[in-house]
């Protein structure tokens, strides 16, 4: 069995009496893109500033290819980092920024060399090897800040909101390439971000934070289909949000009072009648038609309601519902639609499954 | 015929309205007494009168005789090693003030400068009252029944003391603005890329900062080799320096002449110091990011 690349236990970090970090154990593979995502706030930058190095934690223990490195400083610990704002060496041109970590070890300038054409040619950044970092395009400065973080092959490459500085078009196409970096390269990559799009684009596992802990950990689309946590349903996908109180139990379903309309949805566990509840329910997940176009499925919540606004976004578009509650649901769905027109009846339905139910939290 | 209104509006009548009281009070208080001192270099002195009469001989005396070749590279050591002594002790203070300095950074820095609150002669005075004879370091030492610190009484030592006293105040300022302007976050970036400390320094603080630690070494430099009341008072007889025979052909010996070439000498010796320093600067590998030259 080969031991994990990276592998964090009970790691602890509390600054000012604030739990930055709480109790976080983590075990990533070679190989794997795993993103840390999570609010501002959430304790994933203070997680990957651990791991590098650069904060210590207050408890817990940081394995680095099998290696205890908790007490050793970053530079000591065989990693890349890419950070938010690229932080090249201005006073560096590109060839000199790359090979900073092999200068620091000490390989020979024709090693150097070796390695710095292998991986401009793999950042496609070939002729640039002169500039100064300030004759870069923002594009540029992230395919160097990656070629540095990547040419001493380490251990790990951490990532610190490395698009969060790019315009959209950009980071769509750095996140191709990153993907592209880690499968060649067979690093395994911490991408840190607060993008659930960037997060579910990228990685193959993720964790969600938020105060410090993990709230669940897993792979990408187990996470978004199957949310353990009430925090990770409220926030992966963005979805209709859908308060009320349960009024009787069915068996597994549980009958919600959503203000004046019976919904059914899966009974939360030690769910009994009165419980309040949360009820998530992405957007895609529903379905929109005009009227009585089908019969609903057996046990399908089915509400009719007006159709208020389209918001075209190309492949699909949104629409928003006014249901005769007078609460409002977003749905997505295909762009061309004809027979919904603004202002109409249109019909929704989805099945009791396709949302999230949790037992309201105290506040 | 152009109006006084046309004229306003001008651009190059607003360059010369907005440069022309900075250029007169350079011209006036600079330039020309700079180009007085030229003219006298070349002249002569007789019974404390200057006479216009064109020689090189002040340059020759100057330039020729050992005893003034001895005192300018006194005066060259002593600069030199003060500079060092200040970038030393200075750069740790501007650097623990910029980094950790919080809100109070500003006070600090300022605090740093508290000596100029009085004129120097009371602080080379106060310096006096600590290094000499009968100060308080060596007072201290009889009192416990050791042996003075025979070097720290009227020597160059002293002097040198007393200089970096006097003017590292303006390297610790010239770094500290400097830094003020450095992302301490590349250091970071060094380490995680396998730099230890001192290397870190060395590859990323020291040339992105290398503007203004130069600035401050010529800040230095530049009054320590012009010098003389400082060694006058903490020197002792042996401990002269160039500032001080220069200051004496103005007043004992009264040989204008021989000491506005002493000047000019002096200017000059200056002038290639800063161009070395100069010529150390590359905008490009200093960080400068801004338009190409």
């Amino acid at each position: 069995m080969t031991e994990p690349a990276l592998k964090l236990e009970q790691v602890e970090k509390t600054f000012d009496k604030v739990r930055a970090v709480d109790k976080v154990s983590l075990e990533v593979k070679t190989g794997e893109f795993f993103s840390l995502l999570g609010p501002s706030g959430s304790g994933k930058t203070t997680l990957l500033r651990i791991i590098a190095g650069l904060e210590t934690p207050g408890n817990g223990t940081v394995h680095i290819g099998g290696r205890d490195v908790t007490r050793l400083p970053p530079y000591a610990r065989g990693i890349g980092m890419v950070f938010q704002d690229f932080l090249l060496f201005p006073h560096k041109i590109v060839a000199e920024n790359i090979t900073f970590p092999l200068k620091m070890q000490r390989l020979p300038e024709n090693k150097q060399k070796e390695q710095l054409n292998w991986i401009l040619s793999l950042v496609r950044m070939e002729g640039y090897e002169d500039r100064y970092p300030h004759q870069l395009s923002g594009g540029q400065k992230q395919r160097v800040a990656l070629a540095r973080g990547l040419i001493s092959r380490p251990d790990i490459l951490l990532l610190d909101e490395p698009l969060a500085n790019l315009d959209l078009e950009l980071r769509k196409e750095m996140e191709v390439e990153m993907r592209r970096f880690q499968a060649e390269l067979d690093i395994p990559f911490i991408y840190v971000t607060h993008n659930q799009e960037e997060a579910l684009t990228l990685s193959s596992r993720m964790a969600v934070m938020h105060n410090g802990r993990f709230e669940q950990v897993g792979a990408k689309l187990d996470l978004y289909n199957n949310p353990k946590t009430r925090f990770v349903a409220a926030f992966l996908g963005s979805p209709n949000y859908i308060r009320g109180h349960i009024k009787r139990m069915e068996g597994s379903i549980a009958i919600l009072d959503w203000r004046g309309l019976d919904l059914r949805i899966p009974a939360p566990a030690n769910a009994t009648a009165g419980d309040k509840i949360d009820y998530f329910l992405k957007h895609e997940r529903i379905l929109i038609q005009s009227l009585r176009e089908s019969e609903p499925a057996k046990g399908e919540n089915r509400f009719e309601g007006t159709l208020r606004d389209i918001i075209f976004k190309g492949q699909h578009s949104a629409y928003f519902v006014v249901l005769e509650n007078g609460e409002e649901l977003v749905v997505n769905a295909a762009t061309e639609m004809p027979s919904l027109k603004i202002r109409h009846a249109v019909e929704v339905g989805w099945l009791p499954e396709a949302g999230d139910a949790f037992l309201k939290e105290e506040d | 015929m152009v109006s006084f209104r046309e004229l306003r509006q001008s651009p190059n009548f607003r360059f010369v309205m907005l440069t022309l009281p900075g250029a007169l009070f350079l011209l006036i208080f600079l330039v020309l007494p700079l180009i007085s001192i030229l003219v006298f270099s070349f002249w002569r002195t007789e019974s404390y009168q200057l006479i216009a009469d064109w020689n090189i001989e002040n340059y020759k005396t100057i330039l020729g005789q050992k005893t003034y070749l001895t005192f300018m590279w006194r005066s060259l050591v002593m600069a030199v090693s003060v500079s060092l002594v200040c970038l030393i002790y200075a750069y740790p203070v501007a650097y623990l003030v910029a980094k950790r300095g919080g809100r109070y950074r500003l006070i600090l820095v300022l605090l740093t400068a508290a000596p100029f609150f009085t004129g120097i002669i009371l602080r080379v005075t106060a310096m006096q009252q600590i290094l000499g004879p009968i100060g308080l370091l060596n007072m201290a030492l009889q009192a416990f029944g050791f042996e003075p610190i025979q070097i720290l009484m009227y020597s160059n030592v002293a002097s040198a003391i007393g200089l970096v006293y006097l003017w590292i105040p303006f390297m610790v300022l010239a770094i500290y603005l400097s830094l003020l302007n450095f992302n301490f976050e590349l250091l970071e970036v060094a380490y995680v890329n396998g730099a230890k400390p001192w290397r870190a320094f060395l590859e990323i603080t020291w040339p992105l900062n290398w503007i203004g630690t130069a600035i401050g070494i010529v800040l230095v430099f530049i009054p320590t080799f012009a010098a003389f009341v400082t060694p006058r008072f903490l020197g002792g007889v042996n401990g002269a320096l160039y500032g001080n025979i220069l200051e004496h052909q103005f007043g004992a010996t009264g040989t204008w002449a021989l000491g506005s070439a002493m000047g000019v000498v002096l200017f000059f010796i200056c002038l290639i110091f800063i161009m070395i320093i100069w010529r150390t600067i590359n905008l490009q590998r200093s960080g400068y990011t801004g338009e190409e030259f």
